[in-house]
């Protein structure tokens, strides 16, 4: 069978350059028209990285994906946008620079706050009380909890999209050559790399990160090494909600609108991009999810198909990442369990 | 012992609190109406109840005294009741001191808020609450936590004269089916004017309740002859059904039991074999696109020219209903193949990512192929099933046949329970590189489950655009595949007539329920979580799958230590 | 021609040569033991005999057919059965299903037989029912089989598990550690079957294990490993006075004060 599978791949790939080659490169746009795609793909990437972390952390940990982690998300969305509701009403958003500024921190810190209340809570409710059960119960109550997020949202705040005002200071960009860089972008991929920063230095420098890895290695171990194994999980959680709720609010600011379904397409590309990148390894989830971005922002011009097709693309990437690669790009290639 | 009473009751009245907002904010008391206090009450009694009685074991259970009992109870009841208090007081003043919540919660939090004082709306705004609302509101919640202290202590009572199986309640058991659905076709009687308005939902309800009331009579049932002569005589009364109800309770009936087909069939992949599915609705759509084509085929505009060009005049189906089966169910089978063999590496949480992904895909090349499948417009004008020249599309026929189709799915899935195939699917569940290296061909049982699963879908998705007559890719989402899962977990997974439970549960209640659509996917979504937390096996689990999850727990299982090999070079096997 | 030979095998985990270039073989109905300190690479050799693990080198001949990049069920299918070290039963299927699942390979029904139950069909399910419960009794399990796997006591699994292996005819039998765990009557048991599954079944048996006493009394042959070598082999008292032997098992600084 695997010769099967291994040559459909191949004619797979082939018929993809194929296509790239008479169809998107036909097409002879400009570079700067590709420069300012794959600016837009890394600035999604950027995105997507903070979410795909989030999912690699709490795999890495508890050997589960969180299906519900796009919820947490989208949680954090919506507290940004109350936030910036708030700042409105208050008129700091239109106040002088310093003001603004200092605004959408506190907006990033609400999402961020709403995030981990969020995802404690659903650690506690939904995860904890099915550590030992075979790998189907936790998934579907991961699915059941993301379901009750995503309805919930939508009983008690409505079904209108929340629009994310840009105040005037975000507006615009600059130009690098014949290329248009919006502020945002910039702002947003900086403030991904920040935060992808300060993550990588938590959990290689501090005692909780090192413990974090202890319990993501063995469990049982850490355990009788004296590590606290519900602390270190809670922990994580939180890393990955705050994660998760900073990349909320910048995507909301990106595309304008935050409703209570917005993070279940994000939630699955950016576990794309985990899976990519190699599913439990932190660097290969930031390669992975620059990676999707790159492929969604320029793929659809270059395979000469309709921007609708995107999603597909995410879901066929998906597909074929965990046929031909389980391990994904970075990741060990495990040798299977044996007896 | 009275402060940890009074600890303990202060925790489950704050979590009753939280449980008690949520309810509020979305917008249960309006929905109530009137005695939106009294039924929140009533509630929070439940919720206290199931807090206060403890964990499953017995011991614990047996063990409360009732003056901590109603201590722990009141002190639950005061903390929440007064925290209640505090956040609709709270809630109250903001909106009479002229803030405007609009921009943050929707219309119908305000809306509550009055209701639970039993005011209007306007009211509140205008500051004319009354000022002793709070003080009921808190009394109420109060007795609801002396009430669940009280159900406590009648639920002991109740369990302390000791229900054997045996006896009364067995007969009971096996009667209620009967007795039922005598009601229902009592009550189809024009002359009866019983639940008056309500009389259908209430006939409806009561079919259900007959078929899960029958699936548990079953098991109560000694085995051998008693069961079987059980079974024909359910399987009489079940077949009158659809002749007893109307067009709208037969209707529903219908989906429900093409939802029990595909159940069927997933119980097969998921139960059976232990292969995470959560693609399964591309099969059902397989099969109601391909039957659409074979009936419909000017539907879509690519067959449209193909067949004008051919000469094949308008509007005429390729083949009729019947000859179309083998076919719909071939062309699902193929695509269980294609499905199962990219796959066959893949284990647990990937494997169900995948499907997953593959389900999507499926749906969205359905939306997007719009010269084949008329893309969102849909495949319209689907032909009913003709028997004999007469339509058989009416709601009671579509029953019928669902009723048959289940009926063939749940024998299939009998037979193959107990043959080689269905061990060898098992064994593979169990512990899948032990049932290899116990000589199991992992590719071909694999496979064989994935294109087995699909014909039936395939089948379920034949019969159910044959109802529908019209169908759409939104027809075949990600839901569907969640809803058949749900249904089988919840059901009793590996089980024929948890399936079915199941089905009855996520499908037909709902439907019966109509009022409270709304609430529908969020009651849905907490059932799946707490399912999982309290009974993952399913409500009417297959005996061996009770003993996987509670394992352990056995009277008399003999515990045996591992030897422990400190160094070894052991490679740890069995789940993960 | 021995019906078990081993030529050269070598296994590596990543930079970890578990198996380098060991040669082992295997008489026709003997009773072959392979001994040796804790990560010696007797496990992984096992694997590698029965499929689980592909050698980066070598070949195994069963009967002189090669088995290196064979599936396990193919390998079974040929002849050759296992047990575990850590027992690795069906626990949720009874005994005798377990013993059934077995046979799987030698079991001839089809879906469509056992859907429609054709006669050829509930001839061949009833049979081999049939058998299950003598394999069953022959092992010691007489009257055990609708018991639940898991609820088994600890040495009825064991047995079980034999019995598992049994359900495929095999010729080999390679067993890993099937006395761990055991007190001295089980023990007894276990040495008694084996000898019996050599003696009236004329199934050939590898074994691995650590009960010297075992291995001393019904080994015909004996194989030592240590850090995935073979360092000694022959008949047990050869190899229980073979110097390097005890060094690998008690340490250098043994040798000189080494008593019998």
């Amino acid at each position: 069978m695997q010769w099967l599978v291994r040559g459909l791949g191949l004619l797979g790939i082939a018929l993809l350059i194929w296509r790239v080659a008479t169809v998107g490169l036909a097409e002879n746009y400009p570079l700067s028209f590709w420069m300012s795609q794959a600016i837009n793909g890394l600035v999604l990437g950027g995105v997507y990285a903070l979410v795909a972390l989030g999912y690699t952390l709490v795999y890495g940990i508890l050997l589960m994906i969180n299906f519900a982690h796009g919820e947490v998300m989208m949680i954090g969305a919506f507290t940004g946008v109350f936030a910036l509701q708030f700042f409105t009403a208050l008129g700091w958003m239109s106040g002088p620079t310093t003001m603004v500024i200092l605004a959408l921190l506190l907006i990033a810190a609400a999402g961020m706050l709403g995030s981990i209340v969020t995802g404690v809570t659903l650690e506690r409710v939904a995860y904890r009380p099915l550590r030992g059960a075979p790998r189907l119960v936790p998934l579907i109550s991961a699915i059941g909890a993301s379901l009750f997020l995503q309805y919930s949202v939508l009983l008690v705040f409505g079904v209108s999209p929340r629009t994310y005002t840009k105040p005037p200071l975000l507006e615009g960009g600059f130009r690098l050559g014949d290329v248009f860089v919006p502020y945002t972008g910039v702002i947003i991929f900086g403030a991904s790399l920040l935060l992808m920063l300060a993550l990588y230095l938590i959990v290689q420098r501090t005692k909780l990160g090192k413990a974090m890895r202890a319990v993501a290695e063995d469990k049982g171990t850490a355990a009788l090494m004296g590590i606290d194994v519900d602390r270190v999980i809670v922990f994580t959680f939180i890393l990955s909600a705050a994660l998760a709720g900073a990349a909320g609010v910048m995507l909301g600011f990106h595309n304008t609108v935050v409703k209570f379904n917005s993070g279940f397409i994000p939630g699955i590309k950016a576990f794309t991009a985990a899976v990519l990148g190699g599913i439990g390894n932190i660097p290969g989830a930031m390669v992975g999810a620059l990676l999707l971005g790159l492929i969604e922002a320029i793929g659809p011009s270059a395979l000469g198909i309709p921007t609708e097709y995107k999603d597909i693309i995410a879901f066929s990437v998906l597909v074929i990442v965990l046929i031909f690669r389980p391990s994904g790009l970075l990741g060990e290639v495990v040798s299977e369990k044996k007896a | 012992m009275r402060l940890r009473s009074l600890q303990r009751g202060s925790r489950i009245g704050a979590i009753a609190f939280a449980i008690l907002t949520y309810l509020i904010l979305i917008g249960l008391p309006t929905r109530l109406g009137a005695p939106a206090m009294s039924v929140l009450a009533l509630l929070a009694a439940l919720i206290f109840w199931l807090a206060l009685r403890g964990g499953k074991s017995k011991q614990a259970f047996a063990n409360r005294a009732p003056a901590p009992l109603f201590l722990t109870g009141t002190t639950a009841g005061f903390v929440a009741g007064l925290l209640t208090a505090l956040l609709t007081a709270g809630f109250a003043q903001l909106l009479m001191s002229g803030v405007n919540v609009q921009p943050y919660l929707d219309k119908i939090v305000p809306m509550n808020m009055a209701a639970l004082y039993g005011v209007m709306p306007g009211a509140l705004v205008a500051g004319e609450a009354p000022a002793w609302g709070w003080l009921w509101q808190m009394a109420f919640v109060t007795l609801a936590g002396v009430g669940g202290a009280l159900l406590v202590l009648i639920e002991r009572a109740l369990r302390q004269r000791t229900w054997s199986v045996g006896g009364a309640t067995r007969w009971l058991a096996i009667l209620l089916p009967f007795i039922l659905l005598g009601f229902v076709i009592w009550l189809g009687n024009p002359a009866v004017t019983l639940g008056g308005n309500a009389k259908g939902t209430l006939r409806l309800l009561m079919a259900m309740a007959a078929i899960g009331s029958g699936l548990f009579a079953l098991r109560a049932a000694r085995p051998g002859r008693e069961q079987r002569v059980l079974a024909l005589l359910l399987f009489v009364g079940l077949a009158c059904l659809p002749f007893t109800l109307d067009q709208f309770q037969n209707s529903v009936m219908g989906i429900v039991f093409i939802f029990v087909m595909m159940g069927l069939g997933l119980n097969i992949v998921v139960g059976f074999a232990g292969l995470l599915d959560l693609g399964y609705v591309a099969f059902f759509a397989i099969g109601a696109y391909v039957y659409a084509f074979l009936s419909a085929p000017f539907a879509s505009p690519a067959f449209s020219s193909l067949l004008t060009s051919l000469g094949i005049p308008a509007a005429a189906p390729l083949t009729s209903f019947w000859l179309a089966i083998p076919i719909t169910m071939v062309a699902a089978g193929v695509g269980g193949v294609l499905l199962g063999i990219p796959v066959l590496r893949l284990r647990g949480d990937y494997l169900a990512i995948v499907t997953l992904g593959f389900g999507e895909i499926i749906r969205l090349f359905m939306l997007n192929l719009s010269d084949l499948t008329n893309g969102p417009r849909g495949m319209l004008n689907i032909a009913p099933p003709y028997l004999f020249g007469y339509s058989f599309g009416n709601p009671r026929d579509i029953f019928i046949l669902a009723l048959l189709g289940a009926g063939v799915i749940a024998f299939t899935a009998h037979r193959l329970d107990g043959s080689r195939l269905g061990r060898a699917w098992i064994a593979m569940r169990e512990d899948e590189d032990v049932a290899q290296a116990t000589g199991v061909n992992l590719v071909r049982t694999k496979l064989l489950a994935f294109a087995i699963g699909a014909l039936f879908a395939g089948l379920a998705g034949q019969l159910y655009a044959a109802r529908q007559m019209n169908i759409f890719p939104d027809n075949f989402t990600l839901f569907v595949s969640v809803d058949t899962l749900s249904l089988v977990i919840v059901g009793g997974m590996g089980s024929i007539p948890g399936v079915v439970l199941g089905a009855l549960a996520l499908k037909g209640l709902p439907e019966v329920l109509r009022g409270v659509d709304e609430y529908r996917i969020v009651a849905f979504a907490a059932l799946l979580v707490i399912m999982m937390i309290v009974r993952p096996e399913g409500i009417l689990p297959s005996t061996r799958r009770r003993r996987e999850l509670h394992s352990g727990n056995e009277p008399g299982a003999e515990v045996a230590p591992e030897p422990i090999r400190i160094g070894a070079l052991t490679q740890e096997g069995g789940k993960a | 021609m021995a019906l078990l030979e081993a030529k050269a095998v070598t296994k590596i985990f990543g930079g970890l040569v578990a198996v380098g270039g060991v040669d082992l073989t295997v008489e026709e109905r003997t009773i072959a033991s392979l001994i040796g300190p804790n990560g010696a690479g007797k496990t992984t050799l096992f694997n590698c005999l029965t499929g689980l693990y592909r050698p980066e080198e070598g070949d195994i001949l069963f009967d002189g057919a090669s088995l290196v990049g064979l599936r396990s069920d193919q390998i079974v299918a040929l002849g050759m059965a296992r047990t575990y070290q850590n027992i690795r039963l069906f626990g949720s299927m009874t005994a005798i299903e377990n013993v059934l699942v077995g046979q799987h390979v030698r079991l001839r029904s089809t879906p469509l037989g056992a859907i429609f139950q054709s006669p050829g069909t509930r001839r061949e399910e009833q049979r081999a029912e049939q058998y299950a419960r003598e394999l069953l009794a022959f092992v010691g399990l007489a009257g055990k089989g609708d018991m639940v796997a898991r609820n088994l006591p600890y040495g009825d699994q064991r047995l079980l598990e034999v019995a598992r292996a049994l359900g495929s005819r095999p010729r080999l039998l390679l067993l890993d550690e099937p006395a761990a765990g055991m007190n001295p009557r089980e023990t007894d048991a276990m040495m008694a079957l084996i000898h019996r599954l050599r003696d009236e079944l004329g199934i050939t048996i590898l074994l691995i294990e650590h009960d010297m006493k075992v291995v001393m009394s019904i080994s015909d042959r004996v194989s030592v490993l240590d850090y995935g070598k073979k360092i000694a082999e022959g008949r047990p008292a050869e190899v229980r006075s073979d110097p390097r032997v005890i060094e690998a098992y008690l340490g250098a600084s043994v040798l000189a004060g080494h008593n019998d």
